[in-house]
């Protein structure tokens, strides 16, 4: 792992060079921030936070065609997908998810469209200098500054960034910028590691997950979930918003002679989600599909990839509407055991 | 551009008396632009106001209701309910950006072919003034 | 607020043979963040609270709150719901009358005079949120935050809600035990919020409802949350007919948007919940109270207030406005 120094005087050249590279970055727009792409000529501020809207949404986007028909043709189009894009300032968590849903794409079948598009991806990191409220990271296996799933990791030491490469794709790219950067002294590692340890201080909440995965499948029918779940909407916040949510529905769009057929994102907390052509529903009540969501994330995908779907970015305790706080269940599950 | 432009309309006309009214139009052989698309509906008031979201998604450039007179409704009082509706939805759309001359509704009973073919001027004349509509537009947009 | 008076009610409620059970709001887990609370018995009352972050509509749960069917043998529960609500709550309860949504026999309502709730993001912005569940009070006209030994005195006009700045009914409009003395309604404002985009031109306002409805991810959390949407077959999902396509675009998010808005046309409560639970920050309000103000201007009609009234979209007036039919 090399590390580099990038003088924050050079930072717009910086740029200036990445967003040929269709580069993306974290934007305000009214009381959203979410990734939106810097045209050339742009400059990109990045501050503390993260984004509401998580990357994943440039990796497997919320809509996507998946190919298109029409009636008197036999082939089928399908989609180009060779453009190299760049994500700057990616969470170590959200990157974190991303490397973590791999699993998933890369299960039984090789899903084309989510691997192709996170091979033509490089992802540049930005260390959390200041974690925010619901911010749990280091709870399960992350932390502020790691380095999983990216290419390459900045941190922000004030003056200049320091970048350490991860991948290959990383070195690339430091290779590219070399004009820009020097060789990072002693000193600034050493103020990093300063930053990383004062980050996973400042972070307030957490919990302890030891115990939790073989603890939910015997609180099936614990009267918890009832609790739990007694104000919870059904809405599609946690799941959408959440950067380990991978879950997708297929639909045709027809019109005319011509459609396409594609995937959007689905959610367990949806009612439909479970839903039979018959009208019968599994999971009638929200109830059974909270503890789906939690089980999904603390338990089977444990069961399955050995690794719990879940980065601590905080995501859904922040963002429900009626406080309905994963942190906090996941105390009431370990309290219950 | 006005000259070439030729607005599409989606006209909905209730069986009973507008849509007899454009039949009796054609019948007296009364010309008026062939810009509107008519679709056939049993009352006004069976317009669903998502038809008319629909039809400025799938390309119109402007819709027209039109029905009976207030206390000519086959239905007895359709047409009042449709009064309700539709002001509240063209004041919505009005709300939204969407120029108010793509929305026209009007009365046409069955023995008003002129009244209809005035109608029809007016709804073109309007939708020509206020453009092509594609901002909204129903795309299949991106991979 | 006599928050022993409201425990001690509660309690008595939930005791009642014919009340299942009593939702109310309690202390959340961090920051300024309330949740609605569930009280099956006498004991869940200790929780209970009544502060300026109660803004939740809790009305919402009398219809979200899922109908199992009984199963063959079994007696259908048909003991009582018992719920708190402010002045805008209560006009949901009375709305969801009027609907046959709920009926008046299926609820005890529990009426809170209502001083006024906080926006706590407008809060957050002066005082951040912090991971200890905040103590917030009134204090004559405004706000008392309580930090441990710090107690800060806020402003009202600072932090107020938006829809308790134009709230016209801040009493409950029905209830069977009321907490407390009735506020006075406060002097509302022109809703600024409407009237800066009425005074643009149609092509800025598009661009600005382009804006807005571009950012929308379709969780539907604005229809769940609303008290009023409780549709068993909403539009939104039905596969058959499709209505809105599934896609996330901008003519599909449009067109979602016109539906929500109109649907609520003339029953929207104006309490805030849709706006409020957004994550991406839509104005939804803005599109219901204008059309709220029609419904109340030239119709002479609010919906809510009067749990007898017929619904507004399924009956007219001879008289109705009509200047714009041809
Ligand atoms: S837990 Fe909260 S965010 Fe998730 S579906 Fe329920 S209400 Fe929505
Ligand atoms: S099942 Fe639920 S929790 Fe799991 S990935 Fe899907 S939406 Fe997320
Ligand atoms: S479950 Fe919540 S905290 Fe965990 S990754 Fe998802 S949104 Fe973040
Ligand atoms: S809208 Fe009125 S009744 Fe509702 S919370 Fe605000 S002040 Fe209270
Ligand atoms: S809550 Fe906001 S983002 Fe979610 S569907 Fe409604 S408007 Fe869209």
């Amino acid at each position: 792992m090399s590390a580099m120094l990038l003088n924050k005087e050079k930072w717009s050249e910086f740029i200036g060079k990445l967003s040929g590279k269709n580069l993306w970055a974290p934007a305000v727009q009214g009381e959203v921030k979410k990734y939106a792409p810097v045209a050339e000529g742009e400059t990109v501020e990045l501050d503390e936070g993260n984004t509401t809207v998580p990357p994943k949404a440039l990796l497997f986007p919320q809509t996507e065609t998946l190919y298109r028909f029409s009636t008197g043709k036999e082939e089928l189009e399908f989609p180009g997908l060779d453009e190299e894009m760049v994500l700057l300032g990616v969470r170590p968590c959200d990157a974190r998810a991303m490397a973590l849903v791999e699993n998933l794409f890369r299960w039984d079948f090789d899903d084309p469209y989510y691997l192709k598009r996170r091979e033509l991806t490089t992802l540049i990191g930005l260390a959390c200098n200041e974690p925010e409220l619901n911010c749990f990271c280091p709870s399960v296996g992350g932390s502020p500054d790691s380095t999983e799933g990216l290419d390459i990791l900045m941190t922000d030491l004030g003056e200049s960034y320091l970048l350490e490469t991860v991948t290959e794709k990383g070195k690339a790219i430091v290779e590219e910028m070399k004009d820009l950067l020097e060789e990072a002294p002693a000193d600034a590692l050493e103020q990093k590691e300063q930053l990383a340890k004062g980050a996973r201080e400042k972070i307030r909440r957490g919990i302890d997950p030891e115990g939790i995965p073989e603890a939910l499948p015997q609180l099936w029918e614990d009267p918890l979930w009832q609790r739990i779940s007694a104000p919870c909407l059904g809405c599609g916040i946690c799941t959408y918003l959440c950067p380990t949510c991978y879950c997708f529905d297929i639909q045709d769009e027809i019109e005319g002679s011509a459609g396409r057929r594609c995937r959007m994102w689905d959610s367990c907390m949806f009612a439909e989600y479970t839903k039979h052509t018959s009208g019968h529903n599994p999971r009638p009540t929200r109830r059974e599909r909270t503890r789906n969501r939690i089980n999904h994330k603390y338990s089977y995908f444990v069961d399955k990839f050995g690794v719990i779907a879940c980065v601590g970015c905080g995501r859904c305790s922040t963002l429900c509407p009626v406080n309905i706080d994963l942190i906090d269940i996941l105390r009431q599950v370990k309290a219950a055991q | 551009m006005s000259e070439q432009f030729k607005p599409n309309i989606v006209a909905f006309l209730c069986n009973w008396c507008t849509y007899a009214g454009a039949d009796l139009a054609g019948t007296s052989r009364i010309q008026y632009p062939a810009n509107v698309k008519i679709i056939r509906v049993m009352c006004s008031g069976r317009v669903n106001p998502l038809y008319v979201v629909n039809a400025l998604q799938q390309g119109a450039d402007g819709v027209l209701i039109s029905g009976c007179h207030p206390g000519d409704c086959h239905y007895m009082e359709g047409n009042y309910y449709a009064r309700r509706r539709l002001k509240l939805l063209k004041e919505l759309l009005e709300f939204t950006g969407v120029d108010p001359r793509r929305f026209n509704m009007s009365w046409v009973s069955a023995s008003e072919g002129h009244k209809w073919k005035e109608v029809v001027e007016k709804a073109v004349e309007d939708a020509i003034a206020a453009g092509p509509f594609d901002q909204f537009r129903r795309r299949q947009i991106g991979w | 607020m006599d928050l022993d008076k409201l425990r001690k009610t509660a309690a008595e409620v939930v005791s009642r043979d014919d009340v299942k059970y009593l939702i109310g709001w309690r202390r959340g887990t961090f920051g300024y963040r309330v949740a609605p609370h569930f009280i099956e018995d006498a004991a869940g009352v200790d929780e209970l609270i009544f502060s300026p972050l109660c803004i939740a509509n809790l009305a919402n749960y009398l219809t979200l709150t899922e109908k199992l069917p009984v199963p063959r043998g079994q007696e259908a529960d048909t003991r009582k719901v018992a719920l708190l609500v402010k002045g805008c709550d209560s006009r949901a309860v009375a709305q969801l009358i009027v609907e046959k949504g709920i009926k008046r026999e299926d609820v005890v309502v529990i009426g809170m005079p209502c001083p006024g709730m906080i926006d706590w993001k407008l809060l957050a912005e002066r005082y951040p949120e912090t991971d200890v569940a905040a103590e917030i009070g009134w204090k004559g006209e405004d706000f008392l935050l309580i930090r441990g030994e710090e107690e800060i005195t806020i402003p009202r006009a600072e932090v107020l809600a938006e829809k308790c700045r134009l709230c016209r009914h801040p009493n409950p409009v029905l209830s069977d035990i009321t907490i407390g003395e009735a506020v006075e309604p406060w002097a509302v404002a022109e809703d600024s919020g409407v009237a800066e985009i009425e005074a643009k031109e149609a092509a800025e306002r598009w661009d600005y409802w382009e804006e807005q409805f571009s950012k929308c991810i379709r969780c539907y959390s604005c229809r769940n949350a609303c008290p009023l949407c409780y549709c068993e077959d909403c539009i939104l999902d039905r596969l058959d007919p499709i209505w809105v396509n599934r896609a996330v675009n901008f003519s599909e998010n449009t067109a979602f948007h016109l539906a929500r808005a109109f649907h609520l046309a003339g029953r929207c409560v104006e309490c805030g919940e849709c706006e409020r639970v957004c994550p991406v920050g839509i104005p939804l309000g803005k599109l219901n109270r204008k059309l709220a103000r029609t419904v109340r201007e030239e119709y002479g009609f609010e919906p809510g207030l009067d749990p007898e009234a017929e619904p507004f979209q399924a009956s007219f007036k001879p008289d109705d406005p009509e200047e714009f039919i041809l």
